[in-house]
């Protein structure tokens, strides 16, 4: 089932700027690898849930994942052939903000090989371009 | 560690802000500060190939030579900054320090052996904190600590205050109920039948805390209306 959130405080969003870069979220923090977004998009809730059932289709009942981003933006769309005016449209979907260097999706109890196989199948169902990152360096 | 510290060379920066420090990292030079013990702080440059290579394999003590300055400092490396990507170094903060002071740090924890609890199917170690702090004597400050977790059995939990620091003198700053390391057994999903929960999905919409209930918005607006002026 795809995520939304449970109570919003109002029913529909602007748009706003979007072409930023991540300055949080943006490394691995809980599981041992991650794939990262390289681009600016909004990934809707069915992408996520896709790549979600992507990653547990691989790995069985092996590792963790952790999903770091949540789609909490309603995005409206008006009706094919509607004249334009009367007002904001319904909400069509919901979608996350990803910034580039957002981290996406993150798996921990996994060798690498088998990670960076079932984060390559995720990549596959982002709108992005993403990449495979390990842990940084701790100072 | 503190007898063969690296040596790192270091020039003085006249220039600082954003833009010199850019043109700077494209020359192949790391923007650094130096501060601490009561001195001004010192904006360097450090050749970022040999500063990087010593930061990645976990160095945290250095000599700096800094040109123009007779006498070598031993500093210690505090904090980095790192790019949108979070991989590329693009800034460090050392602090002069004494061998025989105490100093506040993190240390790396490094997993040894292999948990009996990960045999079982679908078992995962989650390890949430991948540092501890601590606080120790600079000559002391050891590159990581290790970890036994050969006796790790399912759903056991190892906590910072149950790790053995290398040291009695060391004093550990994290929470000692903070969570290094345990096992949990992953559950397997019941996936629901796709028609089912379509229609789910399209039938949930989130509640709205602004929304008006029926019946008080024409109340709301009689009450909030000014009286006419006569």
């Amino acid at each position: 089932m795809a995520m939304l959130p449970k109570r919003v405080k109002y029913r529909k969003e602007m748009r706003r700027v979007r072409d930023r870069k991540a300055t949080k979220g943006n490394y691995v923090a809980f599981g041992d690898y991650g794939l990262q977004a390289l681009d600016g998009a909004w990934v809707t809730a069915q992408q996520i849930e896709a790549g979600r059932v992507a990653l547990a289709h691989y790995l069985k009942r092996e590792g963790k994942l952790f999903i770091r981003i949540f789609p909490n933006k309603p995005i409206s769309k008006k009706p094919l052939e509607t004249r334009m005016g009367t007002g904001k449209a319904d909400v069509d979907y919901w979608a996350a903000r990803v910034k580039p260097g957002t981290m996406l999706f993150e798996i921990a109890g996994v060798p690498e090989a088998a990670a960076k196989a079932a984060l390559v199948r995720v990549a596959m169902k982002m709108p992005i371009r993403c990449r495979f990152v390990g842990r940084r360096v701790s100072v | 560690m503190h007898e063969n510290a690296p040596v790192l060379q270091a020039t003085s920066r006249p220039k600082i802000g954003s833009r010199y420090a850019k043109r700077m990292r494209d020359g192949g030079k790391l923007p650094a500060i130096l501060y601490g013990h009561g001195q001004q702080p010192l904006p360097i440059l450090l050749e970022t190939k040999a500063t990087l290579e010593h930061i990645h394999k976990g160095e945290k003590v250095y000599t700096l030579k800094i040109e123009g300055q007779a006498k070598d400092q031993t500093v210690l490396l505090k904090d980095v900054q790192f790019d949108y990507l979070g991989t590329r170094i693009i800034h460090a903060d050392f602090a002069r320090v004494d061998l025989t002071e105490r100093v506040r740090t993190r240390v790396h924890v490094r997993f040894v052996g292999e948990a009996i609890g990960l045999k079982t199917v679908g078992a995962v170690l989650i390890h949430p904190t991948t540092e501890l702090e601590i606080e120790c004597m600079v000559s002391e400050l050891p590159e990581h600590i290790d970890l036994d977790i050969t006796g790790l059995e399912v759903g056991a939990e190892i906590t910072a205050g149950q790790v053995k620091l290398p040291t009695a003198s060391m004093k550990l700053l994290t929470d000692s109920h903070a969570s290094v390391a345990h096992i949990v057994l992953q559950k397997e999903e019941v996936v629901a039948p796709t028609a089912e929960a379509g229609a789910a999905t399209a039938a949930a919409q989130p509640e709205v805390l602004t929304a008006k209930k029926p019946g008080e918005g024409d109340a709301a607006k009689g009450a909030a209306k000014p009286a006419p002026k006569k």
